[in-house]
């Protein structure tokens, strides 16, 4: 094996085939145009887009963000520019790009998930579905429906039954038994899982007595929340079948290497975007490094193949 | 947009809080207009975790090639971490950032105000009008806590303007806030600005847009938000602005793309 012997980078998920396993996170790569003079989209296993609901959001009062140490809280409250505005205005730049292009989405209720779907489902361009499960359920009184595995199963089978797109689902981490929403889901059809969205979070400014965000609370995100992230892929992959997408804190090459060694089939990288936003580049060559310096061939080699002492 | 490293030329002390920071980056300087920022990242780590924005407070041609200067508050972790710095250790900087100062289309009377660090961006946007050979009149009118906080006011003078001092304490010139004692003065003059080009505070920015607006002249404020990214990717930096041209609802802007330059009218004060 020589510094310049191919390596394989390119990993399946179900439905889902990816060149490599390095994806960006909804939310931190806009609808790709913000970093396309930075990074060629094309080289990124695929790009996950800034989440989409049926109608335009304006968004949470500011501040909407705080740094922590080790990370940053936000609460930016979905804005975006909602689904027609997404196929007229940002869906046409990302078509002719030879990466798969993932939509995340989230409704306020139940038949907005379907809707979605319904509405993207058809265009040329998307290649898979991310369901948002973190935000709140306005018919529930605000509870998010993440949070509960009966409404989690309601809204992957709204979107189930309404595509027929890979169906990713996001998990939140804001729970006790992450076993619980991911099962639920995969009953429900959804095709992949991903995890983990931001952990609820909260800032004081001890000089003004006000919380450091405009929404009081909001959602931590990077280097901080790492172990929690790959804690909650390793008890997802204990408990599912379904290939899985890990996030959550990672900013390296090493970091990417503890979720696919745990078992995650592929990685989305978010906060660290606005850092470095080459560090999706960095990650996937990094790959390859490891891969020569392991005398291996292919990144499947090292998936799943966390050594546990019995 | 690129991402460059950038040796650090000098980081000066010029008060007990503000700092020059010189920095040798031609790629960047080469096209990098007023009024817009870079994104510093101080080290090659993760903590402090985000990139800080940074207006360009002059730009060096000649001395050497393609260096440009940045004058910075320390306010925190980052620019604590920041005065660290020695000449010859890099940062790195993503830019040209944002939508900077658009020029006056005709000679006349241009006003600049600065509170406090406010001041940063503007040194760039008057040696700019005074390579573009405006004619002005130029008056820089110049607001801090304390005498200590009016930096680089002869650099002013040196280009052309007439410089008024304002401090809270009344260590130098007028007691007081710019925005109680503009006003006054600026109605006593023979004529009133073409244009106001403003950096400061949130209140000073909204006295200074609401003023504006009574006087009918248009007003250009460089605003300020906490930033995640500084390309419009992660909707952090967000001001409350007028709906554009044929939408209906009042939006929210992203001062690190939209900005950070806006018209006065444009923004809806909270």
């Amino acid at each position: 094996m020589t510094i310049n012997s191919p390596v394989i980078l390119a990993v399946e998920l179900g439905p889902l085939r990816l060149k490599n396993p390095v994806m960006v996170a909804s939310g931190t790569f806009g609808y790709g145009q913000e970093y396309a003079a930075l990074v060629p989209l094309e080289n990124l296993g695929g790009v996950v887009v800034k989440g989409i609901s049926l109608e335009p959001r304006s968004g949470n009062p500011p501040p909407r963000i705080w740094e922590t140490c080790g990370g940053m809280l936000n609460s930016i409250g979905l804005q975006n520019v909602g689904l027609q505005t997404f196929l007229r205005e940002k869906l046409p730049h990302l078509r002719p790009l030879q990466v798969p292009v993932i939509v995340n989405l989230f409704g306020n209720t139940v038949e907005e998930y379907g809707e979605l779907a319904a509405g993207l489902d058809g265009h040329e361009g998307i290649d898979a579905l991310e369901i948002n499960i973190s935000c709140p359920n306005v018919k529930a009184g605000g509870m998010a429906f993440g949070s509960d595995p009966k409404m989690v199963f309601q809204v992957v089978s709204a979107v189930r039954s309404r595509t027929n797109l890979p169906v990713i689902t996001k998990l939140t981490p804001n729970v006790t038994d992450i076993t619980l929403p991911a099962k639920a889901a995969e009953d429900a059809g959804t095709d992949i899982l991903s995890l983990i969205n931001t952990v609820a979070g909260m800032a004081v400014d001890p000089q003004t007595r006000r919380p450091r965000l405009g929404n009081v609370v909001g959602g931590l995100s990077g280097p901080a929340i790492k172990p929690i992230a790959l804690r909650m892929v390793w008890q997802v992959i204990q408990a599912s079948n379904l290939p899985v997408i890990g996030l959550g804190g990672i900013v390296s090459v090493e970091d990417a290497l503890e979720f696919l060694i745990i078992g995650a089939k592929a990685i989305q990288v978010g906060t660290a975007n606005f850092v470095n936003p080459q560090v999706t580049l960095d990650i996937i060559s990094g790959l390859e490094d490891y891969l020569r310096q392991q005398g291996l061939r292919d990144i499947n080699q090292i998936i799943g193949t966390l050594e546990v002492a019995r | 947009m690129i991402l460059r490293n950038a040796q650090i030329l000098f980081n000066k002390p010029m008060s007990t809080e503000l700092y020059h920071l010189g920095l040798l980056c031609p790629d960047i300087a080469v096209s990098i207009q007023p009024g817009q920022f870079v994104m510093v990242r101080i080290r090659d780590s993760f903590d402090p975790l985000l990139r800080r924005p940074f207006a360009i407070h002059r730009l060096y041609p000649n001395d050497p090639p393609g260096s440009l200067e940045i004058l910075y508050k320390v306010v925190g972790k980052g620019t604590r971490l920041l005065t660290t710095m020695q000449p010859g250790n890099s940062v790195n900087l993503l830019g040209p950032l944002g939508r900077g100062f658009r020029f006056p289309n005709d000679n006349g009377f241009v006003l600049l105000v600065a509170g406090g660090i406010g001041i940063a961006p503007l040194p760039y946007l008057a040696e700019t009008l005074a390579a573009h050979k405006h004619k002005g009149p130029f008056v820089l009118w110049f607001g801090g806590k304390t005498s200590g906080d009016l930096v680089c006011v002869q650099h002013f003078k040196d280009l052309g303007f007439a410089v008024e001092i304002v401090t809270e304490d009344g260590s130098i010139g007028r007691k007081g806030l710019v925005t109680e004692h503009l006003e006054p003065w600026l109605i006593q003059q023979d004529e009133l600005p073409k244009v106001i080009y403003s950096c400061g505070p949130y209140p000073m920015q909204r006295s200074i847009a609401e003023m504006a607006a009574r006087l009918r002249i248009s007003s250009q404020l460089s605003m300020e938000a906490l930033m995640g990214c500084g390309v419009g990717a992660c909707l952090s930096c967000s001001l409350r602005c007028r709906p554009p041209q044929g939408a209906a609802d009042p939006h929210y802007a992203n001062v690190c793309q939209n900005g950070p330059v806006f018209d006065g009218e444009e923004i809806i004060w909270e």
